[in-house]
């Protein structure tokens, strides 16, 4: 190994990289703006659905009935109708996703000790949203009519109001949402979307910094030299290297800053994986540069490669253990799976080495192997 | 260093021995023997895809070969690690201009990164690089970014950076392929200069039949073969015969007549060039009078072949007595000869603060081919884009066919053909769907795209072929099919922008002629761009484009005739130190043109005088004159001492060529 030969490949990569504008954008303005984007886009709470009331009654206990949905965090209230037929345009325009009808004479029949029906309409063109909506709407309705009949008791047989409570629901439940106390989805995306965006763009610039040599001829330099293999290995893509663990710290910044995700685990264990994950994507990035000719093809290669496996088996969306023993085979198979892991246990669990050593195995192992394979894939003597 | 213990000093440099290279099926060169000795500039010359690019990487120990043997200082490179082992010692240059280098990089990291590359010490490095850059004189430009070079600047530092650790050999793909004929030959001088100098041997490739002399030793290849071998007179010698040369008032008439008993009969412009085989010049000349007949022509001039006639006559052979079908004769159409179908009035274009095309002025008109001469980046495409309407001008007319194009309804531009670089073809389809595909691009119904299907492949000589997909013809089928295409709609103005890169001399040959008939017969009025000096005699006149400029227009004739009028005749001398006669004839005040190998050229006023002028001068300095011959002035005489001419006057202070 000549050093000097290696500093050489190394900084005119570096020099390339930072004055070719495309370049530029690519190694340091893509990796955040697609960690960003996917966060806000990869939300699945749902919150703030919107709906109208059609209050036929327009009495006291109709009204105290649609404040519980006002006040609902769930909820956005966006106003009342005077007509059935209205309530049919604003969901048919998506203006409202749910509508609550309250019947004539709603108050006079419970206060008769009588049933009356709410009707609500709900958008069903998510099915997922539909069925969440749908829990919250019953929530609401039964903690109404819990009161009404504590009310109800409270006043003909004279119980106190928690006597009543145990009446009337024996067994309580109480949870307790471990890690991600407010069950937030970002919290437990945004680390994952780390994985995602380094995933994507780390393979990417590597590649298409491989592929450019290749197309333009100047890979013929390296061939001609007598810089060797390891040399112009290692010079090319250190810059690669150091850009995509730049781009580790702001990702992950940007996760506890922007996004407020607490990070409860040791920085010295995910600043390992990171590196060592990042190793494994320029790996894949210089795999796939040596098999193919044209930046295109690397393009669409590098996003196939890492958008597929990774959206579909690194427990991005779907919790690994939740997938077909295919599924989690194929899984275990690509480096995403194991830094998903670390992150996200790294940031909400906050756990050591102990729960995580196979994880860095894994990483460690890939990232050797990958490198294997380029090194024997690398020839400055090729077939055309 | 493991050179080999039986190399020794006189041993050959490269020795290459029955050398077969395949990609899949298609056999790139087959069979191939040649021997490249130390101190010399070796040659191999022929069109793209004749196998020189296979040919030179596995030498330089960068692509595997299927068959043969390729040594290279006595070691044999059959493995990655035997072709490492020479690697210290061999630089090589990629075909491409300036494409292995770093356009976001200056000039000087290009440089220091090829140094470091190669482990040259810092202290080796500063004084190359030093002289270096003030051979090419590329000093003043240390700083600049590679991507804002002149194509002959990329030039010249490629090969500073291919030269740089000073290796033993240097292996040049194409290098002057694209640039500006003065650039070339700064590039020859600089490189024959660094053979002497440093003892080093050169392997270069070039497409470019007129670069033939430049080298000691040369092979021409075809299809992946050797055709001829050995130093340019010897190849020469292997075909004798003579050009004969005349004007003719029915060229048409006579290319038909000649053809009969000639099989290189070519028109330029309004003159017949014949090849006549054979070493009696006075039957050449009776035989060509013989088979002109009863038309009235001019004195038949005869003279020595180039080496271009040598190939083509060499290729003939190879292609047997099966001579491809000529053009057929279409009818003469009924056409205005005076018209004007296009004139440029000082067409501009900027591209950002870059002038790219600076008050363009000129006309074509109807039955003319009109020739656009220029190095890659001179203008000559952004001048045709205009004129077809594609890119508006920042500033100027161009009228076609009487319309600006600018503004012209689709109508017009129905009646002009565009041929493009690229050929612009469906590779995947055959010829008879691509023909087809024109005319309904076209709009033309079923029965005239079944007449013009029929005239295309019968002008083309495409028959046979129609039912091949067009990708896997040879360039030649494929140029003439894209000339087809274009002209599918019958235009009365053809634009045909570098039709002839990359094609063998009998293609480019049958292309003119049929550029010929087609302007002589149909009265089309055809603008060509070209880079190839050697081929713009076949225009009826020529505008010599730089650096977005016409620096000089008129006939070829006209144009050699006005250099000779401005600066005399062009002598070449022979001698036997050649940077120093360089220097001694400069201050004289001789205005050399070129210089390469032992070689000068040089221009005089008075044939006689001037001549015995520089003999004494030169011999007074203790240079060794072994000959003084004139020269015939070729168009790249007068396109470079056109360009040198502007320098002088644009820059007074500037240095002549070779300095």
């Amino acid at each position: 190994m000549n050093l000097r030969r290696s500093a050489a490949v190394a900084g005119k990569e570096w020099r390339e990289t930072v004055r070719n504008r495309l370049f530029l954008l690519m190694a340091f303005l893509l990796p955040p703006l697609w960690m960003v984007v996917f966060s806000y886009g990869l939300v699945l709470d749902v919150e703030h659905i919107p709906f109208a009331v059609l209050d036929r009654d327009q009495s006291s206990l109709s009204r105290d009935y649609v404040y519980r949905f006002i006040e609902s965090r769930y909820f956005d209230y966006r106003g009342s109708v005077q007509d059935e037929r209205e309530i049919d345009r604003m969901l048919g325009d998506t203006a409202i996703r749910m509508a609550i009808v309250i019947p004539q004479r709603f108050e006079e029949r419970l206060s008769a000790g009588r049933a009356v029906t709410v009707q609500t309409l709900l958008d069903g063109t998510f099915p997922l949203h539909a069925d969440t909506m749908k829990s919250y709407v019953i929530a609401l309705n039964r903690a109404f009519s819990q009161e009404l009949l504590a009310g109800f008791l409270a006043r003909t047989r004279g119980v106190t109001s928690a006597e009543t409570r145990r009446l009337v629901e024996p067994v309580t439940l109480e949870t307790r949402y471990l890690y991600n106390e407010e069950v937030r989805s970002t919290w437990s995306m945004v680390p994952a979307l780390i994985m995602f965006t380094l995933m994507v763009t780390s393979p990417l610039l590597t590649a298409l910094g491989v592929v450019r040599e290749k197309e333009t001829g100047s890979i013929y330099n390296a061939y001609g030299s007598t810089v060797s293999k390891a040399e112009f290995l290692v010079g090319k893509l250190a810059p690669y290297f150091i850009i995509s663990a730049i781009n580790v710290a702001v990702l992950w910044a940007i996760a506890v800053w922007l996004f407020g995700v607490p990070f409860k685990g040791s920085a010295t264990l995910f600043v390992t994986a990171s590196l060592l994950f990042i190793l494994c994507g320029t790996g894949i990035g210089l795999v796939i540069s040596l098999l193919v000719r044209t930046q295109m093809a690397a393009l669409i290669i590098t996003i196939i490669m890492a958008m597929v496996p990774t959206i579909l088996f690194s427990g991005l969306l779907v919790p690994v253990s939740s997938l077909s023993p295919g599924a989690r085979l194929q899984a275990h198979a690509f480096p995403a799976m194991y830094y998903t892991d670390v992150a996200r246990t790294s940031f909400l669990k906050g756990l050591d080495l102990g729960a995580m050593w196979t994880d860095m195995l894994a990483l460690a192992g890939f990232a050797v192997a990958l490198w294997l394979v380029a090194y024997g894939l690398f020839t400055k003597r090729p077939k055309t | 260093m493991t050179s080999g213990a039986s190399h020794g000093p006189d041993s050959p440099v490269v020795r290459v021995a029955g050398f077969r290279k395949r990609y899949k099926k298609h056999v790139a060169v087959d069979g191939i023997d040649l021997t490249v000795n130390k101190g010399e500039i070796y040659g191999l010359i022929g069109p793209d895809g004749a196998g020189k690019s296979s040919l030179m990487k596995a030498v330089a120990g960068v692509l595997t070969y299927d068959e043969g043997v390729v040594e290279v200082f006595g070691i044999t490179v059959d493995s990655e690690q035997a072709a490492e082992r020479i690697k210290s010692r061999i630089g090589f240059l990629p075909q491409g201009l300036g494409l292995n280098l770093y356009p976001e990089l200056s000039v000087e990291e290009n440089i220091d990164f090829f140094a470091d590359l190669h482990a040259v010490p810092r202290d080796m490095l500063d004084r190359r690089k030093a002289g270096l850059l003030a051979l090419t004189k590329l000093d003043r430009f240390r700083d600049r970014p590679m991507k804002h070079l002149s194509g002959g600047m990329k030039q010249k530092l490629g090969l500073i950076c291919t030269l740089i650790h000073e290796p033993e050999l240097a292996v040049l793909d194409e290098p002057t392929t694209g640039v500006d004929p003065v650039s070339r030959r700064d590039f020859w001088s600089i490189l024959s200069e660094l053979v002497q100098e440093k003892g080093m041997t050169a392997l270069v490739s070039t497409a470019y039949m007129d670069e033939a002399e430049r080298f000691h030793h040369l092979s021409f290849l075809s299809n992946g073969k050797v055709l001829a071998s050995g130093a340019p007179a010897k190849v020469r010698a292997a075909v004798p015969g003579f050009v004969a040369t005349f004007e003719v008032a029915s060229q048409r008439e006579a290319i038909t007549r000649l053809k009969q008993s000639f099989r290189q009969v070519d028109s330029f412009g309004p003159s017949v060039r014949v090849f006549i085989d054979g070493d009696d010049q006075v039957e050449a000349r009776r035989r060509v009078a013989a088979a002109v007949g009863d038309l009235a022509c001019s004195v038949i001039s005869v003279s020595e072949p180039e080496l271009e006639d040598v190939f083509a006559s060499l290729l003939l052979q190879r292609a047997g007595r099966r001579e491809p079908p000529g053009p057929v004769q279409a009818g003469a159409a009924a056409y205005d000869c005076g018209e004007a179908a296009i004139e440029a009035e000082a067409l501009t274009r900027d591209f950002g603060s870059f002038r790219a095309v600076d008050h363009v002025t000129f006309q074509v008109k109807q039955g003319e081919i009109f020739g656009l001469l220029g190095a890659n980046g001179a203008g000559k495409t952004t001048v045709i884009k205009m004129l077809t309407g594609i890119l508006p001008p920042t500033a100027g007319t161009g009228l076609v066919a009487g319309a600006d194009m600018q503004t012209a309804a689709r109508s017009i531009k129905e009646r002009i053909g565009y041929m493009s670089q690229a050929f612009s073809l469906y590779l995947d389809l055959t010829v008879e769907e691509n023909i087809r595909l024109f005319a309904g691009i076209y709009g033309l119904d079923r029965r005239a795209t079944t007449e013009r299907l029929r005239w295309i492949v019968a002008m083309a000589g495409l028959s046979g072929y129609e039912s091949s997909v067009t990708g896997r013809l040879p360039m030649g089928v494929r140029q003439r099919l894209a000339l087809g295409c274009a002209l599918v709609h019958g235009p009365r103005v053809l634009f045909l922008d570098e039709p002839t890169a990359g094609v063998d001399p009998l293609g480019r040959r049958r292309f003119w002629d049929l550029l010929a008939m087609l302007a002589r017969e149909q009265g089309v009025a055809i603008l060509i761009t070209t880079h190839y000096m050697s081929e713009a005699e076949h225009c009826d006149r020529l505008a010599l484009m730089h650096a977005g400029r016409i620096v000089a227009e008129g006939s070829p004739a006209d144009l050699q005739r006005q250099v000779r009028r401005e600066a005399g005749s062009l002598f070449e001398v022979v001698v036997d130190q050649p940077g120093r006669a360089l220097t001694r004839l400069q201050g004289a005040g001789f205005l050399v043109t070129a210089l390469y190998g032992t070689k000068l050229h040089f221009f005089c006023r008075d044939r006689d005088q001037d001549k015995a002028c520089a003999r004494r001068v030169l011999e007074e300095s203790g240079v060794n004159v072994l000959s003084v011959n004139e020269r015939p002035l070729s168009l790249e005489d007068v396109f470079v001492y056109r360009i040198m001419e502007l320098e002088r006057v644009e820059r007074p202070f500037g240095q002549t060529v070779g300095a």
